[in-house]
């Protein structure tokens, strides 16, 4: 059997890993940007190759998997799914892991994906507004904010997946910043504005809506349209630096397990959020009647008006979250991979160990993520008979290898260093001692987080997680979960979530 | 001693943001700290440091909207010295600083200061890692300090002596913000939530690029046991302790040690009120409302001139005649400097008639100088250096005066004793 992938990060990595464990023994091929050496090395150990090529390029994939003739491709990252390549390789009867275009709006466009929620009156959404301009959005921020409270605290998004650009977290609650945090807002809207005109197609360019807080856990799920399989919580942090704070990244590291949830998280909540992307896959299937056979995810947070709460929705695995996932699964990954394509998942059993919990931790060049050409291009050195002899595993992720064998790196995040135990805190403690087995020869300097799986940063989830739960448990027990009522002073009672469905149905014709 | 906020921001639009605004809020939740003297320094998107000094009044000083330095990284001190300002090197690294106590490189606060901000400037300038190179700094330059920089290469450099006696927090908010002070009070204010201190032997620097910490010294350090007792605000943790629960248990503490035959019990505003508390809590005995401060809110022991202080304090503290009248009172304070509010006190308290008035205090008597800066005065002029109880409560006037003792001080604090610096509660007691 021939499998082929697609993408050059640590999770296809950890899918190729998985592929050359299965007794189905598989020839590996793929195509990533970037040569990466982990999955190089898998690739040549499996009888396939790795090949650079274009993988948001329809044709390029195409042309390969016809060439290699593969029986199955699997589609890592999300960039090619947007771009139609699932699409385009079952056209050619190619069976694929990996949303297809259309329904991969739901991580695509944050705005649509907003809008199923409240079309279907779906659980755990957030209040939101999109708007075409910058002019706009402050406009009516500025108009709105005294009768709807919560355009206070908002998330500024582009609307659309655009360019490496950030969201911005802004909390407007102390009366004497009010003007600084204002026209920092006013600001960002112009900066989208700009970045965003290029997308002629929609209309909507800047998405806000209310800021949440809460611990933040990934809920990654397996489907064939029919049903979705949920795997064990996952939590990544996305600061750069320790104790959250710093710039916004990709993701510093990851924690799961023991169990299927976290230490922070009940299984009831975990319950709750399974159904809420149940109920996303279902929406987004109905809306645009295709069937939905891949990962999907939800990136999730416990708030204090819904409980388990959308932040966003992943249609792919989460990087590095799929690293916890794959290191806990048991079931062997083809066999999961044909139960989707014959669309037999319901009569899949799908294992993880409950005995490991596992930790993951990125390992940076200084620079990301904010100057990555300063990140870029400095050769790496590895001791990997040190990383084996302290139980942990090595993922490639923005690394290349070069003709003459070395390693130079891409300028994202260079790769992830994981391992297993039976809590959090001594998995977090192996990879810590096996940091300086990664190292930049040319003196450049490399950063990770030491505070990932560590007991401090566990308690803050704790107490987050505990904080936010009483909240959103009292409104449970008072039947007001997901009510949001505000009493204005001269305006009286608003409830924000009829003023937005108001506003998504268009002015009323007369 | 100085009050310090560092302001750091990340990402793009970070030019937006106005550092000045945020430091101004993060300083007046410091002013309990000192408010004789006060300036900021920024750096914009055009990499200039600007700085600025002035009188301690807060407000005075940022309402002078175009003389205030803008940018978006930023730094400010407010401090209990007057003309105690940021240090501005130009050259060979060009930087500004402010620094909470003392180092050891001059008997001259101000002039150790300078001298620890000319070596970190070279430093920075021939060494190839800043880090490593501010550690060393700080491992090799005694005394005890806390300090924060900024650069012209728009650098924050944050950093606590291994002694770690003076405190530093650090904060963040959003992808956008990162921050540091001298309590987390300033962080609250600035609407950063609290990330943890700066551990002992620790720096931090922040720079375009990433943030960078380097390995702190790993021990406990021996943190200044007054900030508990007194200088610290109340809503702030100090060294992961909170505040206002070390207070309530010196009040405890002290009641236990040190009871009294009374009706109730009064604290002297502001610090002495959760100490009284925990007094009243531990004793049974209910807690009244014993006076109103008048004016604004300076703190006594901190104010330069004695005769100021004799009339000023009869001023400020208007005792509330109806809670003491006809009633034997316990009287709590935090501690005694000179002896003369506390003497002004119990004797207004008799005044409006409370009968006995039993003095606690909730620490030990202060007997020495601050070697790292806090404004204790000299021995000569602490009045515990000649008195012991029984004088001062005839001094004083009261009918028992009792002040709690360094193992008591520290059961309260909860720290191991070698955590702990109590000099200035040490060296020689009481000499006659
Ligand atoms: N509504 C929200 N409330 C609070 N935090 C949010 C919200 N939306 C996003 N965030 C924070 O910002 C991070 C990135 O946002 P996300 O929507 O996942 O965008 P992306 O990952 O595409 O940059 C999230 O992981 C979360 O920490
Ligand atoms: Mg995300």
């Amino acid at each position: 059997m021939r499998v082929m992938g697609v993408g050059g990060g640590a999770r296809e990595h950890a899918i190729a890993w998985k592929l050359s464990l299965s007794d189905h023994k598989p020839e590996i091929f793929w195509i990533a940007e970037n040569r990466n050496p982990g999955i190089h090395k898998i690739c040549k150990d499996n009888q396939g190759e790795l090949r650079t090529g274009r993988t948001t390029d329809p044709k390029t994939i195409v042309r390969s998997a016809r060439g290699w003739g593969v029986d199955m491709v699997v589609v890592g990252p999300e960039e090619p799914g947007f771009h139609g390549i699932p699409d385009a390789l079952e056209k050619e009867g190619i069976p694929c892991i990996g949303a297809s275009q259309d329904l991969s709006i739901i991580e695509r466009s944050k705005a649509d994906l907003r809008r199923l929620q409240w079309e279907n009156n779906l659980p755990g959404k957030l209040l939101f507004r999109t708007f075409k301009n910058a002019r706009e959005a402050s406009d009516y921020i500025r108009k709105n904010i005294d009768a709807q409270p919560w355009l206070q605290n908002i998330v500024i998004k582009p609307a659309r997946q655009s360019g490496g650009k950030g969201v911005k977290l802004i909390e407007d609650r102390l009366a004497y910043l009010h003007d600084d945090k204002a026209s920092f807002k006013e600001a960002y809207f112009e900066s989208l504005q700009s970045s965003m005109a290029a997308y002629s197609d929609i209309d909507d360019k800047i998405l806000v809506e209310e800021k949440a807080w809460g611990p933040e856990y990934s809920l990654q799920c397996i489907t064939d349209g029919k049903t979705v399989l949920g795997t064990p919580l996952v939590q990544d942090n996305k600061s750069a630096h320790e104790f959250d704070s710093g710039p916004e990244t990709g993701g510093m590291g990851s924690i799961s397990g023991p169990s299927m949830t976290l230490p922070f998280i009940t299984s009831d909540e975990y319950d709750n959020s399974l159904k809420i992307v149940e109920g996303i896959v279902e929406a987004i299937q109905k809306k645009t009647g295709e069937s939905y056979h891949g990962m999907v995810g939800g990136q999730m947070m416990l708030t204090e008006n819904e409980g388990p709460t959308i932040i966003e929705m992943y249609s792919r695995l989460g990087d590095p979250e799929a690293l916890n996932v794959l290191a806990m699964l048991k079931t062997d990954i083809i066999d999961i991979f044909q139960a989707i394509v014959e669309r037999r998942l319901s009569k899949l059993k799908l294992e993880f160990t409950n005995e490991d919990a596992v930790v993951v931790k990125v390992v940076a060049p200084n620079g990301y993520p904010e100057k990555k050409d300063k990140a870029k291009g400095h050769p790496v050195q590895v001791f990997e008979t040190n990383i084996k002899r302290n139980g942990c595993y090595l993922f490639w992720g923005s690394a290349d290898l070069q003709e003459n064998g070395e390693v130079v790196t891409g300028g994202s995040r260079l790769s992830a260093l994981m391992a297993m135990d039976h809590t959090l805190p001594p998995a977090s403690a192996r990879i810590e001692k096996t940091m300086s087995s990664i190292q930049l020869t040319d003196g450049w300097g490399l950063y990770h987080r030491s505070d990932i799986g560590s007991e401090q940063l566990l308690a803050k989830r704790h107490n987050s997680a505990d904080r936010v739960r009483r909240l959103y448990k009292y409104k449970e027990e008072h039947g007001d979960l997901g009510r949001r009522l505000e009493w204005v002073p001269k305006v009286g009672k608003v409830d924000p979530s009829q003023l937005l469905l108001k506003e998504m149905r268009g002015p009323e014709k007369a | 001693m100085p009050g310090l906020v560092g302001f750091y921001t990340f990402g793009e639009g970070r030019e937006n943001w106005d550092a000045s605004h945020f430091i101004h809020y993060g300083l007046s939740a410091l002013q309990g700290r000192g408010q004789e003297s006060i300036s900021l320094a920024a750096i914009g998107p055009e990499g200039t440091l600007h700085t600025l000094g002035g009188k301690g009044d807060v407000e005075e000083f940022f309402s002078n909207k175009t003389s205030v330095p803008k940018g978006f990284l930023g730094i400010g001190q407010t401090s209990s010295y007057t003309n105690d300002h940021l240090v501005h090197v130009k050259a060979p690294y060009e930087l500004v600083l402010a620094l909470d106590g003392k180092t050891d490189l001059h008997e001259n606060r101000g002039e150790a200061s300078k001298l620890f901000a000319r070596q970190l400037s070279q430093l920075l300038h021939s060494e190839k890692e800043p880090l490593k190179a501010t550690s060393m700094l700080i491992n090799k330059i005694g005394g005890g300090y806390s300090f924060v920089a900024l650069t012209h290469k728009q650098e924050l450099i944050s950093g606590r002596n291994p002694l770690g006696v003076k405190p530093l927090e650090t904060g963040s908010v959003g992808f956008d913000i990162a921050a540091v002070a001298s309590e987390t009070c300033a962080l609250d204010v600035m609407g950063v939530d609290h990330t943890g201190p700066v551990e002992t032997g620790e720096v931090i620097m922040f720079t375009p690029e990433d943030i960078r910490g380097n390995a702190p010294a790993g021990e406990a350090g021996n943190f200044c046991s007054y900030e508990y007792v007194y200088l610290a605000r109340l809503d702030s943790k100090v060294n992961t302790l909170p505040v206002a629960r070390v207070r309530n248990s010196i009040g405890r503490e002290l009641a236990k040690a040190h009871s009294a035959k009374a009706d109730v019990v009064v604290g002297v505003p502001e610090t002495a009120l959760p100490i009284a508390n925990g007094y009243s809590q531990e004793s049974g005995l209910p807690q009244e409302f014993g006076f109103v401060r008048t004016g604004e809110n300076v703190r006594a022991a901190l104010e330069p001139a004695q005769k100021e202080r004799l009339v000023g304090v009869q001023l400020k503290l208007n005792p509330v005649k109806s809670a003491v009248e006809g009633k034997d009172v316990v009287l709590v304070d935090d501690s005694v400097v000179r002896g003369n509010t506390l003497r002004n006190t119990v004797l207004n308290l008799k005044r409006n008639g409370a009968h006995q008035v039993h003095v606690r205090i909730g620490s030990p008597a202060l007997v020495s100088p601050c070697p790292y800066g806090v404004e204790i005065p000299p021995r000569d002029e602490l009045i515990s250096s000649y008195l012991n109880e029984k004088e001062l409560a005839s001094h004083v006037g009261a009918d028992s005066v009792s002040f709690m003792t360094v193992e008591e001080l520290q059961h309260a604090i909860g720290l191991p004793r070698q955590n702990l610096c109590m000099r200035c509660f040490e060296n020689g007691g009481v000499t006659r």
